[in-house]
């Protein structure tokens, strides 16, 4: 009975709106589609078609069809008189700086969920307002505090000079290994501008995103499971690596991909905290198109090269999610 | 386990509030510049950022503009299609969900610059209502997830016993389904409203410096060096996602949203 | 005389037929009961006479009217739902009152109405609760005031009492018959219980795939049902598979005379019900040597679980009469009295 029940949903709703058709409802679905394709689809589209486009000297560019940002992108305008992999170099860092990152907040984001999943439905909630709170903070702010905790006048820095930690660090010989690591300065330890500092604040940026993307699958994960385990003489980490880990590893994947692509496009944390050589495609973006460098349709070529590369990483994901299910 | 989840909690929650902390903190200086902990504490810096200083109040006037509206008019949009991806499920309706969906999930910095050039081309660049739409496209997403998942947990078994007492649909939409999808209307509206407010890529890309929300004013002055002004700013929009999430949390179900399973209290 | 009326309905999903051409008449004033296993379709058919579902074929009338293509919220028929369906945003009270006010009941003369039915279901006080305050029971109350607020011309309801525990289910079934009868309404209840069915109904429709197996007073259902099986799914029943011989059944080597037959040679299988078998020592015809298995004494009554020459038999005596001391394992001998033999035709890899 269920099952007729099911079935006969679907078709019950359809038959009803077919004879209740009036036009309002047809209007206002012609104008959701058209507002969507217009507002959702057409500006892609138009990064497409600009980034084919030619800048003109005096800071304009027109329409065209040329592969020329395109070949600038992978092997510099010079080619093929001489090669430069600038380009290229930007792309590695924005993926060098949201892998290492996105993995960093997935893997510390697990236990503290793990956690979260286990108390009442009350206290989640408390705790559900403090992360969404976190989560929704500016990119700006977060930039902000972590700057003033990091600059090399105020914060960590001076708290590690005043405790007398940096003194220490150079009695046993750690402070040299800081300096190979560029993580000091001859008198201080100095974490602007570093590697360390613009992972730290990327991954600070999505932690709460890891943690909302990781709690639906983790507060549906079965306890009893973990028991049973328990009583076939499991211990409690023999559970987490044979049950726990292998039963939320899509949820994993899944969560790392989208903080993964989020990332690529992170602007305000890398402009601050990352050494200017190690600056990635998103600043470039935006240099080409509202900064100094004004060539809207390169800006435009690097925007789709960083969205294929987002839409390539998700569809593997995707496949991956698909081959891990089929098995 | 319990004790080892209880201190990597209070561990992680320590990471995460330190930085909002120093930001709070500092806001607290009387001096121009800033100092963890503050030099001289007092609360001038409130007056500056409310009342006193135009460029603060000008941007706190157009974040509110900007997310009051964006959150409106994504709501707006959302509903029809939630209620016709739930009611029909038509292919149509799916494709709609999915293409509002699209801009949430690309990385940010290319909607943004693909939002520049359809601004530039239609007259909109730099223009405050441009601004609103902007961002409730971005975000139609929340809204359409919220709603959807308000709109199945109402029992169709409701709707066939309204039917059996006389209800038409359009009655049935009226005294069964509205009432019942409020609160997650509400929270997808609550969702735009808090992202909104603290958007900074799109909003930087479509705004072309002719007018700044609070967060572009923070990102234009920063080459200036901090203020405890702007620390202000900070504290203040913790203050409305706080307020905001607490809110949700207290009328709606939020772990329910979040995608809790409902099986377990 | 007849109330509703159902001619050759059928409903098909895809290529699935939820319910076979159908024809049922529901006369005015009475409870009919559709019973039958979950997914026979006895769902589907309210439904389609709800107007909640639309039948592939036929017609269905009211008062010889025809309303086959008039939609739900034009019948008006009231029903209460498996669950109940009551709405959590609204008050008990505005729950009962709200096939008024949504028909432009002015909204005082609503609420007034409202909670006169709360009294009838004795529920009276309790119109400003909320749907989450009530217990099980009350929510059915409040369910079928509900549904009787518009004073319907049919009453529906679906599995009403799955939701309630043992003991409530079987007072609330005798409540709801009594209710029913002081307010004369045609009623028809969906049920898969047999026990729900046999206290309540003026008629019983037994259901199964979609097909009707048999319709008639509950009584006949069980001393007369009209195939194997009703045989089986009313009641309990010992069931042998035999060929007709003359004046007779042969099961096996066994041969057994019945009070009713077929064509000899023709194949058929055999039902009596536990209580009508008897464990019996004396030499005759139609007995059967048997074991005990198993024995179960269940107070009012003792059930011998046997394995007989033509398969396994139990028998059910009542407590009082004479019980016979058997013990796993002992021999005995089991009667099964002809007129208490009811032959069906039997259909091969049916």
């Amino acid at each position: 009975m269920t099952v007729a029940n099911d079935i006969s949903l679907p078709d019950r709703v359809q038959s009803a709106n077919k004879t209740s058709t009036f036009p309002a409802k047809s209007v206002l679905l012609g104008f959701l589609t058209s507002a969507i394709v217009v507002f959702c689809v057409f500006p892609f589209l138009l990064v497409l078609a600009i980034s084919f486009g030619r800048k003109v000297d005096g800071a304009a560019w027109v329409w065209d069809f040329t592969l020329e940002n395109y070949q600038r992108f992978f092997v510099g305008v010079l080619w093929p008189q001489e090669v430069t992999f600038l380009y290229l170099q930007q792309l590695y860092y924005s993926f060098y700086f949201a892998v290492i990152a996105s993995l960093l907040a997935v893997v510390t984001a697990l236990p503290f969920t793990l956690a979260l999943t286990r108390l009442s439905r009350r206290a989640q909630a408390i705790w559900l307002v403090f992360i969404l709170s976190s989560l929704s903070l500016s990119e700006v702010f977060i930039v902000m505090g972590w700057d003033i905790l990091l600059s090399n006048n105020s914060g960590l820095p001076k708290l590690f000079k005043e405790t007398g930690l940096t003194a220490w660090l150079k009695e046993v010989g750690w402070f040299q290994t800081l300096r190979d690591w560029g993580l000091a300065n001859p008198r201080n330890v100095k974490f602007k501008t570093s590697d360390f500092a613009t992972i730290l604040t990327m991954s600070y940026l999505v932690w709460p995103y890891a943690v909302i993307l990781l709690y639906p699958a983790l507060s549906r994960l079965d306890p009893s499971l973990g028991e049973a385990a328990r009583t076939m003489g499991a211990s409690r980490w023999t559970v987490t690596r044979t049950v726990t880990l292998p039963s939320i590893r899509l949820p994993l994947m899944g969560t790392t991909l989208l903080l993964f692509v989020f990332l690529l496009g992170t602007y305000v944390s890398i402009t601050v905290f990352a050494a200017p050589n190690k600056h990635t495609t998103a600043v470039a973006i935006y240099a080409n198109i509202r900064g100094a460098n004004l060539n809207a349709p390169f800006g435009a070529t690097q925007a789709i090269i960083l969205l294929i590369s987002a839409s390539v990483c998700l569809y593997l994901g995707h496949l991956l999610n698909r081959r891990a299910e089929g098995r | 386990m319990r004790t080892f989840g209880t201190i990597y909690m209070g561990l992680a929650s320590l990471v995460l509030a330190m930085p909002i902390v120093v930001v709070c903190g500092a806001a607290l200086n009387s001096g121009r510049s800033m100092f963890f902990p503050p030099v001289d504490p007092t609360f001038v810096r409130f007056g500056e950022f409310f009342v006193s200083e135009p460029v603060w109040t000008a941007a706190l006037w157009n974040s509110v503009i900007v997310a009051v509206g964006a959150s409106i008019l994504a709501v707006a949009m959302a509903w029809p299609i939630a209620y016709l991806l739930w009611s029909t499920g038509t292919k149509l309706s799916k494709t709609l969900a999915g293409l509002g969906s699209l801009p949430f999930a690309v990385p940010p910095i290319v909607f943004g610059v693909g939002l520049g050039f359809f601004w530039a081309f239609t007259g909109g660049l730099g223009e405050i209502w441009a601004g609103v739409i902007s961002h409730a496209i971005l975000l139609m997403a929340l809204p359409l997830v919220t709603i959807s998942i308000g709109l199945q947990s109402i029992d169709r078994a409701h709707l066939d016993a309204a039917a059996t007492m006389g209800a038409t649909e359009q009655v049935a939409f009226r005294t069964v389904v509205l009432p019942q999808t409020i609160p997650y209307t509400i929270s997808g509206l609550f969702f735009v409203l808090v992202l909104s407010f603290n958007e900074f890529i799109v909003i930087f890309f479509v705004s072309a410096s002719s007018y700044a929300t609070v967060t572009l004013q923070i990102f234009n002055s920063l080459r200036n060096g901090y203020t405890p002004t702007m620390a202000v700013a900070a504290i203040t929009f913790l203050t409305v996602s706080v307020l905001v999430f607490s809110a949700v949390a207290r009328w709606g179900d939020l772990p329910r949203l979040m995608g809790a399973d409902q099986s377990r209290k | 005389m007849h109330g509703l009326e159902l001619k050759g309905v059928s409903k098909s999903f895809g290529n699935t037929r939820a319910v076979e051409p159908t024809d049922l008449k529901f006369a005015k004033g009475e409870l009919t009961a559709l019973l039958g296993p979950s997914g026979c379709g006895k769902t589907t058919l309210l439904r389609m006479i709800a107007g909640l579902e639309d039948p592939s074929v036929g017609s269905i009338l009211l008062e010889g009217q025809n309303i086959t293509a008039l939609p739900a919220h034009k019948r008006k028929f009231g029903m209460v739902f498996q669950n109940f369906a009551l709405f959590p945003h609204y008050s008990v009270r505005e729950n009962v009152a709200y096939s008024l006010t949504i028909g432009g009941v002015d909204k005082r003369t609503a609420l007034d109405e409202a909670n006169n039915l709360l009294e009838t279901v004795q529920l009276g006080g309790f119109g400003d609760r909320r749907i989450g305050e009530l217990s099980g029971g009350q929510r059915q109350r409040v369910a079928i005031a509900r549904a009787l607020a518009q004073e319907p011309e049919v009453f529906l309801l679906d599995e009403p009492m799955s939701a309630l525990d043992a003991k409530l289910r079987e007072e609330m079934q005798v409540e709801l018959r009594l209710l029913q009868q002081k307010l004369g309404i045609t009623t028809i209840v969906v049920t898969h219980d047999q026990r729900e069915a046999m206290t309540m109904a003026d008629q019983i429709v037994v259901m199964s795939n979609g097909r009707v197996e048999q319709i008639a007073k509950p009584q006949v259902i069980y001393h007369q049902p009209a195939n194997a099986f009703v045989a089986d799914f009313i009641g309990k029943a010992n069931f042998f598979d035999g060929v007709c011989k003359d004046g007779g059944v042969l099961v096996g080597e066994n041969f057994l005379q019945t009070a009713s037959n077929f064509r000899t040679e023709s194949p058929v299988r055999i039902a009596i019900r536990p209580e009508r078998a008897f464990i019996d020592f004396d030499p005759g015809a139609n007995r059967v040597a048997a074991k005990v298995m198993f024995v179960r004494d269940l107070g009012p009554m003792r059930e011998y679980h046997l394995q007989s020459d033509i398969g396994p038999i139990i028998v059910e005596h009542a407590a009082g009469e004479t019980n016979p001391e058997l013990r796993n394992g002992d021999a005995t001998t089991v009667r099964l009295p002809p007129d208490a033999l009811q032959v069906f035709p039997r259909y091969e890899a049916a």
